[in-house]
């Protein structure tokens, strides 16, 4: 037993309160507005023991590193190690990408991030006529092997730990497969390799949707795919990066964020299960990608509650034992939805807030968004600010001197509460509709998000949710002051690259791997592992999507 | 009797960002009008659909950076196939040095990021 507050302490402060409301606290002098958080809990005036009366320090916070990891995943969190500096980056080519990865290194980035263009995204070769007018864009363009082996040219893979935004099982299962097959080129085991993939069905089938999707049954196969060949054979990868990041810039409010996040960890665990696969093999490798939104104090509470609860689903319905299984470990990114185009150059300190929170929140890795994202590809000028933030935050601000240094703040900690409450309720009602497969299957899914998605855009209409520079402080015929990011050229380069692998490789292996990965959805085994062997045979990505397509079908996701 | 503004609405391309076309879709449907929306489309598909549907208004909506080739894909297309009156307009993360280009292209209207919806609104049912 170790209640923060005794009883009669509680029922004396809550006497006092009350006569401080009637006496002192005038809610006639309050300004005209709701006060409640960006996902809509009421917030009171003021917080006090009396909203924490029921809470058990040992049982509900603990200490960092140990159970329920509410205060942090590590014993010695920002005092030994601070959070990784992961700034996202990929445009055109990769013989493009290539150069940026390398000036990030070189300015002081800790990892690399990452993203890929819209058709690698999605499955498509850059030349097929839905991917032509994309090639190159929102990341780099990946088609075959050889692409993957230019984009990390020179960069030692062995040691610097690399995230994969392959958003999409139907992207990351030959994505990630030919940036294994590289590292074995090169002759890195594939047990040396550290990193993150993103791999999650949600990202394919309900948040960043694209033309022939596959149904959600086979995209998540594909992703349970993926963390089980990495399970066997590259342990120290984080296979999945649930990306609840994305949920939030699709709609979500902070709740259901880390509800449709923990609601798919779970799917996950179920399944590797079912496959014979235990928990502590796997689970110590799922790991989170969560937002930073603009409510400062709720973010700040959503990264504590999603520990506990995490922890406690673990720890109780799933039996887990290894303490890295209990822990949920996140990267951040700053909220691009949050940005504006208006007065591009506010973006600075919105990021900078959204940072703050981040690391508040006990983040391993945090990502800071440029201020030009609501306009374009970010430049050089925006990617280096944005890197010096996360470092001015790290360096400057002092505030990795202690640990969870909000946790006991009265606020913090029934938000933290009712987050957890809020986050439960969600999951248990997942649960009823037969888990998140199905709740995506018959739509439920795409319609809390498109519905969270209309209340947000409604409460900027009527002012209630004021947007500097959009709906209040306006300039009208604003001049912009920043320079815009032009993509550089991708679709000839890398038609003319595709044109010579076509030419130049040996057709009736290409074919004879293409029909093995065929073979392999018949027979129900995993992809992963004959993808992996088949890319080295200069298979396309484009090639591998249309080929599972071909067998599993596609879908039409319920949007409207 | 005034008939109701039929709106087709899709994203180009490849575009991934369903949020601002899908709260377009809601608010235009809520202010009454008919909507059809069709999610992802090459400009062939639109032009059909916009076609076949008889509709006013073709909006498109884009974040990837497509919209300079796919936009202007459109208005050709519809134009070529005889639509001469329904307007299409564009919403999404568009440079502002593109709009002047993109309306020279035949563009009805561009509304980009941090529009208020009443605006779209506006545009749309006084279209007819």
């Amino acid at each position: 037993m170790s209640k923060l507050f005794d009883g009669k302490a509680i029922e004396e402060i809550d006497r006092r309160k009350e006569g401080w409301q009637k006496e002192a606290y005038d809610p006639q002098k309050e300004l005209d507005k709701t006060f409640e958080t960006l996902s809509g809990v009421p917030v009171e005036p003021l917080y006090t023991p009396a909203h924490n009366a029921r809470m058990d320090y040992l049982n509900d916070l603990g200490f960092p590193g140990q159970e329920p990891y509410v205060r942090g995943v590590h014993p010695t969190m920002y005092r030994g190690r601070t959070w990784t500096i992961r700034q996202l980056a990929g445009f055109g080519p990769p013989e493009e990408t290539n150069k940026r990865y390398k000036f990030l290194l070189k300015e002081g980035a800790t990892g690399i991030n990452g993203v890929f263009d819209y058709p690698t995204l999605r499955g498509f070769d850059s030349t097929e006529p839905y991917a032509r007018a994309d090639a190159g864009r929102g990341g780099v363009a990946i088609d075959t092997l050889e692409d993957m082996s230019i984009l990390f040219d020179g960069i030692p893979i062995d040691k610097v730990s690399s995230s994969l935004v392959t958003c999409q099982p139907i992207c990351n299962i030959s994505v990630q497969s030919m940036y294994f097959a590289n590292a074995m080129m090169r002759g890195i085991p594939l047990d040396m390799l550290t990193g993150t993939s993103q791999n999650d069905f949600l990202m394919e089938t309900a948040i960043t949707v694209a033309p022939e999707l596959l149904p959600p049954k086979f995209s998540f196969k594909l992703s349970c795919d993926a963390i089980e060949f990495c399970t066997k054979h590259v342990p120290r990868w984080n296979p999945i990066s649930f990306a609840g990041y994305n949920y939030r810039e699709a709609g979500c409010t902070a709740d259901q964020e880390i509800a449709f996040v923990i609601a798919n960890a779970i799917a996950c665990s179920e399944e590797l299960i079912r496959r014979g696969l235990d928990i502590d093999s796997f689970a110590p490798r799922l790991s989170f990608f969560l937002s930073s939104h603009n409510d400062f104090f709720e973010e700040i509470a959503k990264y504590r509650a999603a520990r506990r609860i995490w922890f406690r689903i673990m720890k109780e319905r799933f039996k887990a034992k290894n303490p890295r299984s209990l822990t949920f470990r996140f990267h951040v990114q700053t909220a691009g939805v949050a940005l504006t185009a208006q007065q591009p150059l506010n973006n600075i300190s919105r990021a900078a807030y959204h940072g703050l929170a981040a690391v508040l929140g006990g983040a391993q890795s945090v990502h800071i968004d440029g201020y030009d994202e609501a306009l374009c590809t970010p430049t050089e000028l925006s990617s280096l600010t944005a890197l010096r933030t996360n470092q001015i935050l790290q360096l400057e601000t002092r505030v990795t001197n202690t640990i969870d240094p909000l946790g006991g703040s009265y606020f913090v900690e029934a938000l933290t509460n009712k987050l957890e409450e809020k986050t439960s309720e969600l999951l248990e009602k997942i649960d009823q509709i037969g888990g998140i497969v199905k709740a995506t299957e018959n739509g439920w899914i795409h319609k809390e998000i498109s519905n969270s998605a209309y209340e947000y855009q409604l409460a900027i209409e009527s002012v209630k949710m004021p947007i500097v520079g959009v709906n209040c402080y306006r300039m009208e015929d604003e001049e912009l002051p920043i320079q815009l990011f032009e993509v550089p050229a991708t679709l000839l380069i890398q038609e003319k690259k595709l044109k010579t692998i076509m030419k130049e490789r040996d057709t009736s292996k290409a074919k004879g791997a293409l029909d093995e990965i065929s073979r392999c959805c018949d027979e129900d085994r995993n992809l992963m592992e004959v993808i992996v062997e088949g890319v080295k045979n200069r298979i396309t990505e484009g090639e591998i999507s249309n080929t599972l397509k071909g067998v599993y079908g596609t879908w039409n996701p319920p949007l409207f | 009797m005034k008939k109701n503004v039929r709106v087709v609405i899709a994203r180009l391309g490849m575009d991934a960002h369903w949020r601002g076309s899908i709260v377009v879709a809601r608010a235009l449907r809520d202010a009454g009008m008919e909507v059809i929306y069709l999610g992802n489309q090459m400009p062939e598909t639109i032009v059909k659909t916009a076609i076949d549907e008889d509709v006013d208004i073709v909006g498109l909506s884009t974040l990837s950076g497509n919209h300079m080739v796919l936009a202007p894909e459109v208005v050709r297309v519809l134009r070529e196939k005889g639509m001469d009156e329904a307007k299409v307009i564009l919403g999404g993360t568009i440079p502002p040095d593109d709009i002047p280009r993109l309306k020279e292209a035949g563009i009805a209207e561009v509304f980009g990021t941090g529009t208020p919806l009443k605006k779209i609104i506006d545009f749309v049912s006084g279209s007819i």
